[in-house]
């Protein structure tokens, strides 16, 4: 049967036997000091890189325990491989039908349905993305797979360069959406919080700030605020 | 939801039936033939985080209803009332009416024949 007291003294036995403490240990402590240098650092390109270094030891931590353990039948072992592949599996492969679900929830439309700039504006910034309009007065913006929706409350709320400005935001999205669920699995893996969220988000504005304006950037946000 | 299922008697006017910030935006549609968004943030003072989940449900609801007006670049919604307000107290009327008679029968009925306003 299961007992945690047999689990640990398990882990204990088989870390010191294997001769791995050592990497263990650099392991841990090269997790830490990019945990600490996430917190303390201002810039969003490094705050991001740092955590995700971080994340990536954490991993390896993991790895190396696992692999240093002799024991037959661990339960934590066996119930965290298990969890590991099924959040895998789910991360990698939810983006791929996510824009599909939205697209029905939303009954959104193609916006070249209303209006034709938008759709041309990310055409020449990015191929084969698509933008949809959704029926509602709430100003939102968001991106999925490949495609940005947007609410007539949005269209309605921005002039058209505070639109650019958040069409460029959502690409930008887009553009790095590859490594967002890797983040995300990352943070499922080692059980710490996504905190990168704010960074991307920080990143998306500076990415619209280049190809439309700062200026136009900054009024969107504070007549979403 | 607009709550006409849930009235609230102890409640002053239009808000026995709508919440406060439905009525006031019922108000501005009922006075006006069409308006725009920020023609409604204006006239009630309301500002648009509070509206603009008002319109959506007031127009689920079936008291508002919008039609998407297009020029050049732009987009915009025009919001209008669906019924004219002495339409829809016939609607809330009979409502309130269905549901007392559904209660309480021919003690409502006979209630609403020798009714007096106290």
């Amino acid at each position: 049967m299961f007992s945690i007291t047999q689990e640990i003294d398990c882990y204990i036995t088989c870390i010191t036997g294997s001769g791995l403490l050592p990497v263990i240990g650099i392991e841990a402590f090269l997790a830490l000091i990019f945990f600490t240098f996430y917190l303390k650092i201002g810039k969003p390109v490094l705050r991001l890189t740092s955590f995700i270094a971080a994340q990536l030891f954490m991993v390896l931590l993991i790895g190396t325990v696992i692999s240093a353990m002799q024991c037959s039948q661990m339960l934590t072992i066996e119930i965290y491989t298990a969890y590991a592949i099924l959040s895998t599996l789910i991360v990698m492969l939810l983006p791929r039908v996510y824009y599909k679900i939205l697209i029905r929830k939303y009954s959104a439309q193609p916006i070249t349905d209303i209006i034709d700039w938008p759709q041309a504006f990310v055409n020449d910034l990015a191929e084969g993305a698509k933008v949809y309009y959704y029926d509602s007065a709430v100003p939102a913006a968001f991106a999925s797979g490949k495609c940005i929706f947007l609410s007539i409350g949005m269209l309605e709320l921005m002039d058209e360069q505070e639109l650019k400005a958040v069409i460029a935001h959502e690409l930008w999205h887009i553009r790095h959406n590859n490594r967002t669920p890797l983040l995300r699995q990352l943070s499922f893996m080692t059980f710490t919080k996504n905190r990168s969220e704010d960074e991307l988000e920080l990143l998306a504005d500076a990415f619209a700030g280049e190809v439309v304006s700062e200026s136009a950037v900054k009024s969107a946000r504070e007549k979403l605020n | 939801m607009v709550k006409l299922d849930r009235i609230n008697l102890s409640n002053e006017g239009l808000t026995k039936f709508f919440s406060p910030i439905e009525a006031q935006i019922m108000e501005v549609l009922w006075t006006n033939e069409e308006s725009t968004t920020p023609e409604i943030t204006e006239k009630t003072g309301i500002p648009l985080s509070s509206v603009a989940g008002t319109l959506d449900r007031l127009v689920k609801a079936g008291f508002a209803k919008r039609t998407m007006d297009k020029s050049g670049h732009r987009v915009r919604y025009l919001y209008s009332a669906t019924e004219s307000m002495d339409k829809t107290a016939n609607t809330i009327t009979q409502k309130v009416l269905d549901s007392l008679v559904d209660t309480f029968g021919k003690v409502a009925v006979e209630n609403f024949h020798t009714y007096k306003k106290q």
